[in-house]
Formats: C-alpha cells, sequence, structure tokens
C-alpha cells in the first residue's frame, strides 16, 4: 500500500487502492467450457426449461452431495423457502420464527405467504439463532421455526430439531451460507423437515440465480416439483393448491452444475483467502475475525469480523473509509429485519442483543475475485487506518465532502 | 379395441422420429449462443440487472414502443409484481380460458379472481359481461390476449376507464401483435409478456411488464427489485425476481430473429390453414382482433360430430405419431383445484375446453412435418366415418 499520509485516503479524495471494486459477492466463476459442455445437451435436445436434462442432473448430483434422497430445483432460494412454508405451515397459524440479525429479504419472502414474522435472539459468540429464544417465542400461532443458519458456521441444528419436536412444530432450514458445511450428525442438507439454498450468482454455487431443497420427505419432494410448475401433475392436471412457476431453466442448471464440479478447488482458494485474512485481522486490535469451526466441513466464504471498542473507529466509520478504497466491506445484517417493519407487523423477544450486534459486524471482500495479494493490501489498509487513527478523526468531517 | 387404437391401426403413416412440441422453441445459433455466454465469463457478471438485461430492456421498449420495459424471471412473477405495484386489492375479472399462471398470480397477492365467460364465438373476455360482475370490491381487470389475437382492447379500456378500476393484460403469448396498428405492450395499465421458451420471443424462461407509467415503472423496478439508476420508491414487499444476464443473451438474439420467427410462423399458419380448411369439422383459430399476428399459437377446434371423432381421441391420435398436440386450456381454470369450490358456470369457456385442440407451430415445424400432421387429421377424419 502506497499511502504516507492520512490525507491520501480515498475518503479524503486520495486514490483508491483498488483499481477494481472488491466485493463480498462469491462471484464464482466456473470453468467455462465445463458450461458450454452441459449447454451442449439442452441444445441437442432442444429443452431449454422444464424439467430439462441438466436440471434433473443437477438435482440428482445436489442430492447426492447433500447425502439426501431428494433435491428439488427453483428459479431461486427466495422462492424455495416460500413454497416450502406455504406447504408446512401449520394450517390456520401465522407467525414463522426466525432470527431479525439475517437476510435482508427474509421478511419480504414470509410477507408473500401472508404470515407473520416472529424474531428470536440470537448467540453473542455464534451469531446463530438462540434455541432458549425459540423456544421462548413458540406459541399457539407459530406455523414454522425457520432455522437460519449464520454465513459462518451453523445454528445449533440438534436443538432447534429437540424443539420442534417437542413443540410439533415444522422446521425448515435456511441454509444458503452453508452449502459445503457440516456439523456432528452429518452435512447440512438432511435437516429438519428440508433446507433450502441459494444458486444465486454471489453463492457458494453460481448458478447465474436460482435455488434449490433437499429433503428426505418423498411427499413433500414431489409436492414442491409440481408447485414450482403451477401445481400439475401431468399434461392437463393441477393436482396442488398454490402453485406458481419457480422452475429453473437449463442455462442457470449447467452453470450450477459447472460450478458444482469446480466445487472443491473453489473451497481450497477460500480457505487460503480465510488464513490470510486471519493471520492479518489476529495483528489488529480490536478487529477479530468470527473464526470457521475446522473440525467439520465448511466452505470459508465470508470472512465477517468483530469491531469492538478497541478498534478507534466504528463499524460504519469503517465501511466508510474502506468502501471509499473500493474495498466494498459491508455492514454485516444491518439494520436487522424488526426495525425495518412497523409494529404492527412483527412479533418479537427481546432483541436487545440482536440491536447490539448490528452495529459491530463487518463482511469484509471474498471470493474468487479477491487474491490473497488483495487481502494483505486490505489488512495493510486496515494498518494503516489503525496506525494513523488521530489523525484521520481529525479529518473525518471532511468524510462527507469525499463521500 | 378402442376407437383410437382402430382408426390408428388403419392409417398408413409411421410415427415421426422425434416427438414434436406444440412449440415454439425458437433458440439461437450455438455459435452466437457460445459467443454471448463466453461475453458474461468475461465480463463476470452474471445477474442484478447486468448490461444484458439493460440492454435487452432498451431494445424492448424501442420494439414496443413503451417507456418501461422491465424484465423479470418469469411472466407469473410478473403478474404477481404487476398486481403488488397498482396496490390491487379485493377482487379481479379475468377469464378462465386462460392459463392457469394468471389466476395463481391473484391468489399469490391475496386478491379474489372473478371469472367471466369468453366471447360466443371467440377466445377472449367477453366485454359485454363485464359490466355486471364489476362491484364495488373489484379493484381491476385483468384481460388475457391469446394465440396471437387480442382481446376488445378498446371496449376494454372505456370500462375500466368508466368504473376507475384497473386494467391490466396478460399478453403472456402477444409478443409482438398489433392492434389497430399499435404494438401490444402499451395497452392498460399494465402489460405483462412471457419470454419462456414456448412462446415466440423466447429467454428459456423469462418475463417482461411494460409500462407508460413513471411511477409503476419505479415501483416495478423496486418490487423485482432492482439495481441502477431509477427512484427507489416505498413497497410492500420485493420478489426477487431478476432476470440472469444469460436469460438476457438469449433474449436480445431472439429479438434479432424475431421478423423471421414471426414469418415463419405466418408460413406454417398458412399452409396449416391451407391443409385444414378442407376437412370437415376442423376449424382453425383466426388470430382475433389483432392487424398484426405473431402466428405464436396454431389452435383449430374440433366438432366432433362433422369431424368424426372427438377432439381428446384425435388428440390421442396424433401421440400416437409422435405429434405431442395439447388440449389448452383443459379444463378452464374455474374447474381448477384453486377455484372449483366457486362453482362458475362459464358456457362459453367449457365449450372451448372440450373442442379446442392446439398444434405444433414454431422452431420445429418443417413444411412436412405439417403435411404430416395435416395428413393425419385427414386421414383420421376418413377413417372415423368409416369406422364410426
Amino acid at each position: 500500500m502506497n499511502k504516507k499520509t492520512s490525507e491520501e485516503l480515498a475518503v479524503f479524495g486520495g486514490r483508491p487502492i483498488f483499481e477494481e471494486f472488491k466485493s463480498t459477492s462469491n462471484l464464482l466463476k466456473p470453468d467455462v467450457e465445463k458450461f458450454l459442455n452441459y449447454s451442449k445437451t439442452f441444445y441437442a435436445q432442444k429443452h431449454y426449461t422444464n424439467n430439462g436434462p441438466n436440471v434433473r442432473l443437477l438435482e440428482s448430483r445436489l442430492a447426492s452431495f447433500h447425502n439426501t434422497k431428494h433435491c428439488v430445483s427453483f428459479s431461486s432460494g427466495f422462492w424455495a423457502l416460500a413454497l416450502v412454508i406455504k406447504v408446512l405451515a401449520k394450517p390456520g397459524k401465522t407467525e414463522v420464527i426466525l432470527p431479525s440479525l439475517t437476510y435482508r429479504r427474509m421478511t419480504d419472502m414470509i410477507a408473500w405467504l401472508g404470515l407473520t414474522p416472529h424474531f428470536c435472539e440470537v448467540d453473542e459468540e455464534t451469531l446463530a439463532m438462540c434455541p432458549s429464544s425459540v423456544k421462548s417465542c413458540v406459541n399457539e400461532n407459530t406455523a414454522v421455526i425457520l432455522g437460519v443458519h449464520p454465513i459462518v458456521n451453523c445454528s445449533d441444528v440438534e436443538s432447534l430439531e429437540l424443539i420442534a419436536n417437542e413443540c410439533e412444530i415444522p422446521l425448515v432450514f435456511d441454509s444458503v451460507e452453508s452449502v459445503y458445511e457440516s456439523i456432528d450428525a452429518g452435512k447440512i442438507g438432511a435437516f429438519g423437515e428440508a433446507e433450502c439454498f441459494s444458486l444465486h450468482a454471489c453463492k457458494l454455487f453460481n448458478g447465474f440465480g436460482g435455488g434449490y431443497l433437499t429433503t428426505n420427505n418423498s411427499e413433500l419432494a414431489k409436492q414442491l416439483s409440481s408447485m414450482r410448475t403451477f401445481g400439475f401433475v401431468g399434461p392437463d392436471n393441477i393436482e396442488y393448491s398454490h402453485g406458481v412457476n419457480a422452475k429453473l431453466n437449463e442455462m442457470h442448471a449447467c452453470m450450477a452444475l459447472a460450478s458444482l464440479d469446480d466445487i472443491d478447488a473453489q473451497v481450497a482458494d477460500n480457505k487460503a483467502r480465510y488464513y490470510q485474512y486471519r493471520k492479518g485481522l489476529a495483528s489488529l486490535k480490536g478487529f477479530s475475525l468470527l473464526e470457521f469451526d475446522e473440525a467439520f466441513d465448511s466452505g470459508f466464504k465470508n470472512i465477517v469480523a468483530r469491531i469492538s471498542d478497541a478498534w478507534p473507529f466504528s463499524r460504519d466509520e469503517t465501511v466508510r473509509i474502506l468502501n471509499a478504497e473500493r474495498v466494498l466491506a459491508r455492514a454485516h445484517y444491518d439494520p436487522p429485519l424488526h426495525t425495518k417493519l412497523n409494529d404492527n407487523e412483527y412479533l418479537a423477544c427481546d432483541l436487545s442483543l440482536t440491536e447490539s450486534l448490528a452495529t459491530q459486524f463487518i463482511n469484509l471482500p471474498c471470493g474468487q475475485k479477491v487474491s490473497c495479494d488483495d487481502i494483505e493490501k486490505i489488512i495493510d489498509l486496515l494498518r494503516f487506518i489503525e496506525n494513523n487513527a488521530d489523525q484521520i478523526k481529525q479529518l473525518m468531517p471532511r468524510m462527507t465532502e469525499h463521500d | 379395441m378402442t376407437k383410437v387404437e382402430e382408426i390408428v391401426s388403419h392409417l398408413p403413416m409411421q410415427p415421426l422420429d422425434d416427438p414434436i412440441p406444440v412449440g415454439q422453441l425458437y433458440f439461437p445459433d450455438w455459435c452466437d449462443y457460445e459467443q454471448a455466454m463466453r461475453g458474461i465469463f468475461e465480463r463476470e457478471y452474471y445477474n442484478n440487472n447486468g448490461p444484458l438485461v439493460t440492454a435487452l430492456e432498451k431494445q424492448l421498449e424501442n420494439f414496443l414502443n413503451v417507456k418501461h420495459a422491465i424484465c423479470v424471471s418469469n411472466a407469473t412473477h410478473g403478474l404477481m409484481i404487476a398486481a403488488q405495484a397498482m396496490e390491487l386489492t379485493g377482487k379481479v375479472i379475468l377469464p378462465a380460458h386462460t392459463f392457469i399462471a394468471s389466476a395463481q398470480s391473484l391468489l399469490w397477492c391475496g386478491l379474489t379472481p372473478v371469472f367471466c365467460d369468453v366471447q360466443k364465438d371467440g377466445h377472449h373476455i367477453d366485454s359485454t359481461k363485464l359490466e355486471a360482475l364489476i362491484t364495488d370490491d373489484v379493484s381491476a381487470i385483468m384481460a388475457v390476449n391469446l394465440w396471437g389475437g387480442a382481446a376488445d382492447i378498446d371496449a376494454l379500456e372505456k370500462m375500466a376507464s368508466k368504473h376507475d378500476i384497473k386494467l391490466y393484460f396478460d399478453s403472456a403469448q402477444a409478443f409482438g401483435c398489433e392492434y389497430q396498428g399499435k404494438k401490444v405492450g402499451g395497452f392498460g395499465d399494465v402489460e405483462v409478456f412471457s419470454l419462456h421458451a414456448t412462446k415466440v420471443l423466447s429467454a428459456g424462461e423469462g418475463g417482461l411488464i411494460c409500462t407508460n407509467n413513471d411511477e409503476l415503472a419505479n415501483k416495478i423496478r423496486s418490487i423485482r427489485p432492482s439495481y441502477g439508476n431509477f427512484e427507489k420508491v416505498a413497497i410492500e414487499k420485493v420478489a426477487n425476481s431478476r432476470m440472469s444476464e444469460a436469460q438476457a443473451a438469449v433474449a436480445l438474439l431472439n429479438l434479432k430473429s424475431y421478423k423471421d420467427y414471426q414469418r415463419n410462423n405466418e408460413n406454417i399458419y398458412n399452409l396449416y390453414s391451407k391443409r385444414l380448411s378442407s376437412i370437415p369439422g376442423i376449424s382453425i383459430v383466426n388470430p382475433e382482433g389483432v392487424t398484426l399476428s405473431n402466428f405464436q399459437s396454431l389452435v383449430c377446434s374440433v366438432d366432433e360430430e362433422k369431424f368424426g371423432c372427438s377432439r381428446d381421441d384425435l388428440l390421442n391420435i396424433l401421440k400416437h405419431f409422435s405429434v405431442l398436440a395439447r388440449r389448452y386450456f383443459y379444463p378452464g381454470v374455474h374447474k381448477t383445484v384453486d377455484f372449483e369450490h366457486y362453482g362458475y358456470k362459464l358456457p362459453n369457456t367449457d365449450r372451448l375446453s372440450n373442442v379446442a385442440i392446439q398444434l405444433p407451430i414454431g422452431a420445429q415445424v418443417e413444411k412436412d412435418v405439417v403435411n404430416f400432421i395435416c395428413d393425419v387429421i385427414a386421414q383420421t377424419h376418413e377413417k372415423s366415418l368409416c369406422h364410426g
């Protein structure tokens, strides 16, 4: 890094340290030749969508990957979740239990179902939904528990399953960021009634866009396969209520297959990036990495760090300084979902911890377009910020004009 | 032996080597596809309103002469997003002679469909029956443009205006059609096209929402949702329904060839028309109400008495010969699982659902395939009379 004085920071008008933006999106680029080879199959069969050959192959390979009986693909992870909750929600019940510190579109998905979010608290250290809090949210109106895995490591699956069984409430996992992860009981994919994943370009499997669901429940898989195609079970027979178009097309399936072919190499690269961050961030005061549990398989995709009071700047100030340098760090799940809704649109337990955590964590650039050299530069930048904190603070009133 | 088996046993032709679906299934040449895909990989821009989606929307706005063309992942989502953007409430009037997605889009938006029968002598919503259905809780009419034709748009616009309710079109099948010399796409408050592989303009899967209303366009883009330059407005919920760069690439290439596709469809239509017009009991549905058709669908009605066998028997005979004709729309939407309990009586819709048959048209239909299909139909008629 070639900055010598604080004035040279981009936030004060200096030249950014990167020419290209470095984002927190994974943006895996699979082998184009593999993608084209898969494409040749649908092209030869003139079968471009509607359960084509690559969609079937992808579903079969993903079911094997997750050690489940079934995989059903969808046009997005969002609609995979919406449809499975539509099917599993207890009749007449209205509430979905989920964390507030999670993906910003989750309440939109619940709104399409006409259900009400009931937010639980998360664990201070792991950011995973807290089982005791989940249990406290269960009431006579609970329709589904949406077990959302955090983006580093997994939720306490065993405890959530125990609560779901004990309370006889369906449990569905949002495992969008846990594709490669395992826990004591096995690979993510086979827990709860079903688990949902995304094939968006920013996820571990880039399928241009798309999603899928894994389950060992054959009737559920059959129903969802039908519902994503308007509820049809034959050319003229609609058997299931509330069908919709949520099919994955062939091009997207080809992309996901090519991504799947590359996955082990990608995870190895992610691990190298993660180690680079871990080594570098260890030397910074007040900047602590959320570490992956290496006792189990992990995709090492996301880099999340906690910024404590020992760091000279707030999380948001840090994000602004980094963004100006084209380091597209992001606030981690801030604002939490409940703060974006009106009081009459949700239920919640005490979420003071969630509100506090939402101000502390930062997502750092990751994925294929971020090299270990880039990470070194980012760490150097953070060290520069730490070392020049006093001067930067004096200059901070100038931040806005250069933002 | 069933009647179908008996007739088949007397027909001299052999089944086609490859099954022929109803269409449209136009797709770019491999070289163009490969080049477009390599371009996406080079740019590493895969989704979230990338350069190809942006270019496609611009080209579609020009082609359709509308202010806003907004691409989404499929037309069902397009209809759902349109209903949300217009903030519809209560009930929406639509025909039951339509694809199931028209009505399903309403269910997902918490709206109640009110089914209106179709014309006695046509396939589109009967505008003369609308007024009786418009009650205080009706917030919109969703008209459906079918088979390369269009509904009575003038009458519908007058009705919507008179009652101050929204009018939008499920124009899934109507891309490229013209009504009174003007491209379908800019009528009513919103029009939604399908870019599914079976439509004349394909993105593999895809949908397109068109409007001339700036405020609605901002809402639609916010609900989709979108990146880029537009005025983000407060909305109730997003739909996560973006079109990918791969879908846009295919649609852009197909759009370049649209005129060829339309011409090919028209030639096939003309050949069918010539061959089938002499067969008693078979009537081709001409594109209704348009000054220019995309000839997206080849639909006939089968008069069992005159033809000699029923529509369903003919369907099975064609299937035996690898011709995958379909009985669109069967049953009428009002008789499907989510809606049958309403108990609608729609005699014209019911009649059509029992006599309409869709024959193959589009990319996979060569002249000899049309002749083969027409031979099967002609000889089915002859054998039906002999063996009826």
